[in-house]
């Protein structure tokens, strides 16, 4: 039984929620941005590249929150690259989504050796945002629960909003509704004067912003630096749990949650070394976690209409 | 008496003119080059000659018609990457200059070896692409043929080329079951192989780290572990056999990487199999009502191109490394989805790509080491250069305008 809570405790709870922010953030991207009609395979890229602003713009001006500024700009920005590639260049998104992911671990290699001489491992940064470490007071109180869900770091705090905003926007708004009317049905949306285009670049920069916000989570939050490869596949698994989680933002929520809960189990695992087997296996648990998951779930809830379709209007030649 | 019949002379001529040409070529003998251009210049003469002259013209023009998206994309990424190189203070015509000379002249051979294992991940990839489906995760793929290499490297002992045939098959098969389980839940649940290949990419680079300790890595010294060298016998054989000017380790591998991307031209153009692989591929719906299932083929398609990359690990360990190492930073498999987009997945296409990639990247390393300018701005001219070139539309818009403009110029004039 203390094996048993040496591992089950309230402290994997509260590694569940950190665990599950990043995957959190770029999931509710991919859900507006599936729902708008697009595929945006590219989330790994603009983590990786709002990652490395964060860091770089921590490291020289000495402020976390204008790190975390410059990297969800950074992440916007170069998701924009995806969004001309799909929406204006009429490419097959998949093959947009790769090309910008090879294109952004090419600009993050060479921003690093420009700026630090090296590739790999920046330098560490003099201040993270998990020193603005908040707890809720009253709420951090509550038992099992509090300390998990009401002390955390900003950007957990930042997730749980976007979260919130994001499943009214798809429900109760206009603009979610055109969002939506983008993914399922453009032509009808065009008809009624409302440009698909205009919807769909907005859904491809609100998941470029939120992969800066993951982006940023891992390398100024979580940790004191960017590494190369430091999203370890995050990306795919956000996409994984926006599937799972049904297109909805809560559902990817909660399907993040649970990736972030077998990301936690793994690490405590590896830590307490209570079964004699390679670390390794630990580790490839999480994936193995989305592979079940992203299988099992997918056959439960139909994706958008129109997603990964090519929207174009034909004109009649003058 | 009719030209027609000297065929039979004239292709075997070409045809050893051109394999000669060709190993001359890959083993740093640039005169191999002047064979092939002969090796062509002869099948082109001897078509003109023979009365397809039109046939032979329409031939070279779309060769040419092809080549120029890749061609412009280059020229353009080229001059970015030059203006970028200015802006952050490095000079471009010297970089150039080195990143040329290093990647097609001194260090051709080093371009070679680069390029074998992209031609196997490059084909598996866009094999996967003409039944419409993405292998993203051919690096896990790779990693299962190179375990597989080396554990019967290690302990196989038949005669030579026997067992290295031998190594080949039973990798490749492997690697092609590793697909087995995204396929079935592609055709049973519709779960994306996009996700699915990916994140067993992932589970084959931690699974190969526990492989390397059981396979005599040394788990208590340093990263990265190294496996127990194979067997000298499953060695693949070296050019320097023969050719005593080339490199000593350049082997046999890019042979059959070329030999195999003919295969997989071979089998999508003229074979029922590649038919139906296209068909699903285009149009689905279409296919079932023709009888193709549609099912059947994507689980083909997959295991095909699992079997492709696998050989792209077999290819190193038995080639070049003749061990495992853990976490081989190369990334063949992310490299091979550039290659075949690069090449829009025309198998022939791969070969060309291949060595443009690894030629890339060995006049990077070169680049880096004579003149200090980080060779990553290799890393970003190949994504301008992967931008431009599957961005076909681009070139569709602007032909368009240039036409519209002469049109109202004409109606002007």
């Amino acid at each position: 039984m203390d094996a048993f809570f040496s591992i089950f405790n309230e402290n994997l709870l509260i590694a569940t929620i950190r665990l599950a922010t990043p995957i959190t953030l770029a999931a509710i991207g991919a859900t507006i941005c599936e729902r708008a009609g697009i595929v945006n395979i590219a989330m790994e890229g603009l983590m990786i590249i709002g990652a490395f602003f964060a860091a770089t713009v921590s490291l020289l001006t000495g402020n976390p929150w204008l790190g975390l500024l410059a990297g969800v700009v950074a992440g916007g920005l170069f998701s924009l690259i995806h969004a001309v590639g799909c929406i204006s260049f009429h490419l097959d998104h998949v093959v947009s989504g790769a090309v910008v992911n090879i294109l952004a671990f090419g600009v993050a290699r060479y921003l690093m050796v420009l700026f630090y001489g090296h590739p790999g491992t920046t330098d560490p940064i003099p201040r993270s945002l998990a020193e603005f470490q908040l707890a809720i007071p009253g709420l951090s109180r509550i038992p099992v629960i509090g300390r998990a869900l009401f002390q955390q770091t900003p950007i957990v705090y930042i997730s749980f909003v976007l979260v919130i905003c994001f499943a009214i926007l798809m429900k109760k708004t206009r603009l979610g509704l055109h969002i939506r009317a983008a993914g399922e049905h453009p032509l009808a949306l065009e008809t009624i004067g409302v440009s698909v285009f205009k919807m769909r670049y907005l859904a491809v920069v609100i998941s470029g912003i939120t992969s800066g916000f993951a982006g940023a989570f891992l390398s100024i939050e979580n940790n004191v630096s960017f590494t190369e490869g430091m999203t370890g596949g995050r990306g795919f698994i956000a996409l994984a749990a926006n599937i799972s989680g049904g297109w909805t933002p809560i559902g990817s929520f909660l399907a993040a949650l649970f990736f972030g809960f077998a990301d936690a189990l793994q690490v405590r695992f590896q830590i307490i070394k209570l079964l004699p087997i390679p670390p390794e296996l630990f580790i490839i648990f999480p994936y193995a976690a989305t592979i079940v998951a992203v299988a099992g779930l997918v056959r439960r809830s139909r994706p958008p209409k129109e997603v990964g379709v090519d929207f174009i209007i034909e004109r009649e030649e003058e | 008496m009719s030209i027609t019949r000297l065929k039979p002379i004239v292709l075997i001529l070409a045809l050893v003119l051109g394999l000669a040409g060709l190993v001359l070529y890959l083993s740093s003998y640039f005169i191999g080059l002047l064979l092939m251009l002969a090796a062509v210049i002869i099948v082109f003469a001897y078509r003109a000659a023979s009365g397809e002259k039109e046939a032979a013209a329409e031939d070279a023009r779309r060769l040419l018609r092809n080549l120029s998206v890749p061609a412009a994309g280059v020229a353009v990424a080229v001059l970015v990457g030059g203006i970028l190189m200015l802006a952050t203070g490095y000079d471009p015509v010297a970089a150039y200059r080195a990143l040329f000379y290093g990647g097609f002249v001194k260090n051709w051979h080093i371009s070679i070896l680069n390029a074998s294992p992209l031609i196997f991940t490059g084909l598996a990839v866009a094999f996967a692409f003409k039944a419409s489906l993405f292998n993203i995760g051919a690096e896990g793929q790779y990693y299962v043929g190179a375990m597989v290499a080396t554990y019967l490297g290690i302990f196989l002992k038949l005669p030579p080329l026997f067992s290295i045939i031998l190594i080949f098959l039973v990798s490749g098969l492997l690697s092609a079951l590793y697909n087995f389980i995204p396929a079935l839940l592609k055709v049973r649940t519709g779960a994306h192989e996009v996700i699915t290949t990916m994140m067993f990419a992932h589970i084959a680079r931690y699974v190969s780290s526990i492989f390397i300790r059981g396979m005599g890595g040394d788990s208590a010294g340093p990263h990265p572990y190294v496996s127990d060298p194979i067997l000298e016998s499953n060695w693949l054989p070296r050019f320097q056999s023969i050719l005593p000017r080339a490199n000593y380790r350049l082997h046999a591998g890019i042979l059959i990487a070329i030999a195999m991307a003919i295969f997989v031209h071979y089998i999508l153009t003229r074979t029922k199999f590649g038919f139906e692989i296209r068909a699903v591929g285009q149009n689905p719906q279409a296919a079932r009502m023709q009888g193709i299932s549609v099912g059947k083929n994507i689980f083909r398609a997959l295991l095909f191109a699992g079997f492709l990359a696998g050989l792209a690990g077999t290819n190193q360990v038995l080639g070049l490394e003749h061990k495992l190492f853990e976490n081989l930073q190369a990334g063949y498999g992310w490299n091979g989805i550039s290659v075949a987009l690069l090449a829009s997945n025309h198998p022939i296409g791969v070969i060309f790509a291949s060595l443009l990639w690894g030629a890339l990247d060995a006049g990077g390393q070169y680049m880096a080491r004579t003149t200090q300018t980080p060779n990553a701005i290799v890393e970003i001219i190949k994504g301008i250069i992967l931008f431009l070139v599957v961005a076909r539309y681009l070139y569709v818009a602007l032909r368009n305008r240039i036409k519209r403009r002469r049109r109202t110029a004409g109606e002007a004039a």
